[in-house]
């Protein structure tokens, strides 16, 4: 099932987290390797593909919708003989990272708040 | 991991727990912590000799307490440079681990903390020993506060502190543990020991023969932990 995330629904409040939810970013893949790419600072294709546990055209299917976004970059180049693409967060990259994270951690706050009140 | 995009009924928790678990990896596989410990044992256990033969140990001047009146020379050439190497070739080591693992590296908070400490330990050796050659001794015991102090600005406690710092940005828990026993062992004042045949010197040489082996023994911890890990 894939979301239409940000799509008009009348059952979603506007102020709701889940209508700023950005569909480029609200996806495990994308979301795994933006914190990587965060956390590294530059990241190696290969080792992108090792913790995400995908095959190199997949992955490079979801760098590509990143780099399409200006949320990386993508450099090759080589490191001795072999060939490495390195992957870099840009400055948008990183404040999307941020805003998702951010709504993520809104969505659980409303959800425990919910399940509360459904509590007592 | 799959390819499609998360459902609007995907659990937001498993997303965040994923992206914490992502950053905890990119973080425990760019650590060096077993090699910097090394580094600093190997600069604390080389220090021993070179303390020996630098000692500026007057006995002819009578203290409160009897005992000799000591310089330790080696920290005017030999603790700021050997500190600022070790430094830098942990850095150099990080760098080159990370690059081999696909990882690029921020060493320059590292660094930087690590050469302000190392230069601030030395200001404060010089700062200290200007004082104390026009005032007078104190007498003996000498307050625990300031035996507190001088271990802290001195060799040891710097790269204790420097230890500290490294956990702090490493988010590294087992390090901090480690750093905070480690200051414990340094920082602790214990009743003088003093060995036969080297008189005032196990005084002196003792301490940092603990401290070198405590470094040591954390070293061959972390990497047989690191070994585990992997």
């Amino acid at each position: 099932m894939t979301a239409e995330v940000g799509s008009p629904d009348p059952q979603v409040s506007p102020d709701h987290p889940v209508t700023g939810l950005d569909d480029v970013v609200h996806q495990r893949v994308r979301l795994g390797i933006l914190t990587i790419a965060h956390e590294a600072r530059r990241v190696e294709f290969g080792y992108l593909r090792t913790q995400l546990q995908l095959t190199a055209g997949n992955l490079s299917q979801h760098v590509g919708v990143l780099e399409a976004a200006g949320l990386v970059e993508v450099e090759k180049g080589y490191a001795g003989r072999r060939g490495r693409t390195w992957i870099t967060l840009t400055a948008a990259g990183g404040t999307a990272l941020a805003e998702e994270i951010g709504r993520l951690k809104l969505l659980i706050a409303r959800v425990e708040t919910t399940g509360t009140r459904e509590d007592r | 991991m799959t390819t499609n995009s998360v459902s609007a009924g995907g659990d937001p928790r498993r997303l965040l727990a994923d992206v914490r678990a992502l950053a905890r990896r990119v973080r425990v596989d760019r650590r060096v912590t077993w090699v910097a410990l090394l580094a600093l044992a190997v600069v604390t256990l080389a220090a021993i000799p070179i303390d020996w033969y630098s000692l500026d140990a007057d006995c002819g001047r009578v203290l409160a307490d009897g005992g000799c009146h000591i310089r330790r020379l080696d920290r005017a050439f030999y603790w700021l440079p050997a500190l600022l190497v070790a430094y830098s070739a942990i850095a150099a080591y990080a760098v080159r681990v990370a690059r081999a693992r696909g990882l690029g590296v921020r060493v320059l908070p590292y660094v930087l903390t690590g050469v302000a400490l190392a230069v601030l330990s030395a200001a404060a050796w010089l700062l200290a020993s200007l004082y104390w050659g026009s005032h007078p001794v104190p007498a003996h015991p000498l307050p625990s506060w300031m035996l507190v102090l001088d271990g802290l600005i001195g060799p040891a406690g710097t790269i204790g502190v420097a230890l500290l710092v490294l956990a702090w940005l490493e988010r590294n828990a087992a390090l901090l543990v480690f750093t905070l026993g480690y200051l414990a062992v340094v920082l602790v004042p214990v009743d003088s020991v003093r060995l036969p045949p080297f008189g005032y010197l196990s005084d002196l040489l003792l301490p940092q023969v603990i401290n070198g082996a405590v470094l040591l023994l954390g070293a061959a911890g972390f990497a047989v932990a690191r070994r585990r890990h992997r």
